[in-house]
């Protein structure tokens, strides 16, 4: 039975003459159908119309037939479909209303009124279907970004919805975390429920889809599954580097942050012309020690040295650079800063970003707005680049892109140091993995 | 401790401690809510409160000492021609200003029980059924404050290692914006969810609202019965008011006051072992 189906579907955001989904028709199943495609392409979007988000919540302009769940996209709004249509986002972090596991897991229940004395069977089984019975009366605070995320598919699972949709829900999460929300995911769709699920690490998944959807520029096509190549990215490795001179260097170095050590007694050097990777779980201190190297935090004892040279530093959240009206306008601004002659165009195409040069960063996709970040503290030629998780959202295409692009910061002689998860980044680009 | 017990005997802490002039019974409220929140919280979360509440209950001193220029018992004068500050200084505009951050501290230490003690959403849960829903979306926002907090060092450091440098007002937009572009982002998805999850779809129910037990009963019930008791011995004319001005003289204490005072130490005992 058809989950959902759109016919000749067109969107554009409030404000934007671009259409965001041009002309979809689209026949969602039940089972797990996989949503792929390149960061702008509409993935995102096309999730928010199965729940109606898109166009209630969202706003803008709609036309054609959209149905899920037997409900009227158009004339139901997301708040009624909730009963049949669940959603996880990507951000874990984002989506808690409540402080205690099991009040979050409920919220949805409180709102569609279900029982007070029915509410604990329901929160208890949608735990155990996602495999966190074990967090129960932990705070979510606490969590992790593992944790978060599958109490945000329990939360989700808890109102029985026909149909789950998740948004790159892994994008945010290490390995371990991720394949516990996969085979999360595994178990929702065993337990006869569809699920859409859009997702750039999708090789766990790929065997049980049944349909891979990609969309691209806001076209869709539908594949079936066993025939569709999702993207991995497949790069020569980096030849290994003949190393410069010392660049950084911590000495019996403990790192940590008010007072609580992460990482004890470190000694660790980067070099001109050398790429260290920084690998390890969420909470194993990669970003804080990234911050120590920085310069942003000084070791809970030992020593920091570093060159006196332009560092640049690419924050987990990109969020936290962007404040320009255009991302030429945030490439320029680091351009003018570091007095460097590089063309912004250059920098924009090296990334891929030239054909969004006049758009607002913060309307980009995910992945987009990344490179726009990274564009914006690369620009010029920073000696010591630092960049925290620096893949996140980003599709196979942009990765590729990025990969160059270390490759000819460590040819000009740059040291840099990544702290990710992205075992294909590792591989492509290490000289020095330091497992954390 | 259910959060309407804990509500009841902020309330009537807060209610006693406004109501009277008396020093001595503020220093009675005010000693209660120090036992009661060290008994149930314990004094080492609460080292932040002590800070904050003596540096008010100071400045509060303080101002009045410098700008009450009233009383007969003068420790110093300054020249009348000094704007704002001249004039005699006396022990009663110190008493009065003393009395006046008692009024402040007691205030504060009886409203602290409610973070200090209760999760928001048991905050939430206290509210009648009509408030729940804005319950919930006031403790959805506290959800974000450390996110919007810890947006702010980012933003700090990323903007600092791009060259940007504190140079005046205006240069504080490039951190101020992105922090505030991404707190709204946040709340836009923090909203999202909520939607996607049904908020504001028809009547909602609780998850397994918190029943009072014996203990919460006892805790509502001996709060009531100290503000009741209160505003009874005021209206026999039991607690006398206490002025400063315009010569100091001690406060009138009687001890049937001190009793209703008193039933504000019960949570000492009923909510010792939840520190």
């Amino acid at each position: 039975m058809a989950q959902a189906r759109l016919n000749r579907l067109t969107y554009a955001y409030p404000g934007s003459h671009q259409a965001a989904l041009n002309d979809v028709s689209l026949l969602i199943d039940g089972g797990l159908t996989m949503v792929a495609g390149p960061s702008g392409g509409g993935k995102s979007t096309l999730l928010r119309v199965l729940n109606g988000l898109v166009p209630h919540f969202h706003g803008g302009r709609v036309a054609g037939e959209a149905e899920s769940a037997g409900f009227n996209i158009i004339a139901t709004p997301t708040r009624v479909m909730a009963r049949s249509v669940g959603f996880v986002f990507q951000d874990p972090e984002l989506q808690a209303v409540y402080d205690t596991v099991e009040r979050e897991v409920a919220f949805g229940l409180e709102n569609l009124g279900v029982p007070a004395r029915a509410m604990p069977a329901r929160v208890g089984d949608a735990l155990a279907q996602v495999g966190a019975e074990h967090l129960v009366g932990r705070r979510v605070s606490t969590l992790s970004g593992g944790e978060r995320q599958r109490v945000a598919l329990a939360s989700v699972l808890a109102m029985q919805p026909r149909t789950v949709v998740l948004d790159e829900p892994t994008s945010q999460l290490d390995p371990k975390g991720a394949t516990l929300v996969l085979d999360a995911c595994e178990r929702v769709v065993a337990s006869s429920r569809s699920v859409v699920l859009s997702e750039h690490r999708f090789a766990q998944l790929q065997p049980l889809a049944e349909t891979v959807v990609i969309v691209d520029q806001g076209r869709v096509e539908t594949h079936a599954a066993r025939d569709s190549r999702p993207g991995r990215v497949e790069v020569a490795r980096l030849p290994p580097a003949e190393p410069g001179p010392c660049v950084w260097a911590l000495e019996h170095a403990t790192v940590g942050y008010a007072g609580h050590p992460l990482i004890a007694d470190l000694d660790l050097a980067g070099y001109a012309g050398q790429v260290v990777a920084l690998s390890g779980a969420n909470g194993s201190g990669k970003t804080t020690l990234l911050r120590t190297i920085a310069g942003l935090l000084r070791p809970l004892s030992g020593k920091v040295e570093r060159r006196p040279v332009r560092i640049a530093y690419l924050p987990q959240n990109p969020g936290a650079l962007l404040h320009r009206p255009t991302v030429r306008s945030e490439v320029e601004l680091t351009l003018r800063r570091t007095d460097s002659a590089t063309s912004a165009d250059d920098v924009l195409r090296d990334l891929g970003l030239f054909e969004v040069a006049e758009r607002y960063p913060r309307d980009l996709s995910s992945g987009e707005r990344q490179r726009a970040a990274l564009a914006a503290v690369l620009a010029g030629t920073p000696a010591l680049v630092l960049l925290d998780e620096p893949t996140r959202g980003m599709d196979p295409k942009a990765r590729i892109a990025l990969i160059e692009l270390v490759r000819k910061l460590r040819d000009r002689g740059g040291a840099v140091v990544v702290a990710t998860h992205d075992a294909d980044l590792l591989a492509a680009i290490a000289d020095r993995v330091v497992e954390l | 401790m259910n959060a309407r017990a804990v509500a009841a005997w902020s309330c009537a802490a807060i209610v006693i401690a406004l109501a009277t002039s008396n020093p001595v019974y503020k220093a009675a409220v005010v000693v209660a809510a120090f036992a009661v929140l060290a008994a149930a919280a314990g004094l080492g979360r609460m080292r932040r409160l002590i800070v904050g509440v003596t540096l008010l209950a100071l400045i509060d001193i303080l101002l009045n000492f410098v700008s009450a220029h009233l009383g007969r018992t003068v420790l110093f004068a300054l020249p009348d021609a000094i704007p704002a500050l001249g004039g005699p200084y006396t022990v009663e505009a110190l008493a009065f200003g003393g009395s006046a951050a008692l009024t402040i501290a007691a205030a504060v230490l009886a409203a602290a029980a409610l973070s200090l003690l209760l999760a928001p959403h048991e905050v939430m849960d206290a509210l009648p059924g009509m408030l729940s829903r804005s319950g919930t979306a006031l403790s959805a926002s506290l959800n974000l404050v450390p996110t919007i907090t810890r947006s702010f060092t980012d933003v700090l450091e990323a903007q600092r290692l791009r060259g940007w440098r504190p140079r005046g007002a205006r240069s504080w937009a490039e951190v101020v914006v992105p922090v505030v572009l991404t707190a709204a982002e946040g709340s836009i998805q923090l909203a999202e969810s909520m939607e996607a999850r049904g908020f504001g779809s028809g009547i909602r129910t609780r998850y397994a609202p918190a029943a009072l037990d014996l203990g919460d009963w006892i805790v509502v019930a001996t709060s009531i019965a100290a503000v009741v008791g209160f505003a009874l011995a005021r209206a026999l004319g039991w607690a006398a008011e206490w002025y400063a001005y315009p010569s100091l003289e001690s406060p009138i204490v009687d001890a049937r006051v001190i009793v209703f005072c008193a039933l504000l130490f019960v949570p000492v005992v009923l909510w010792r072992k939840r520190g």
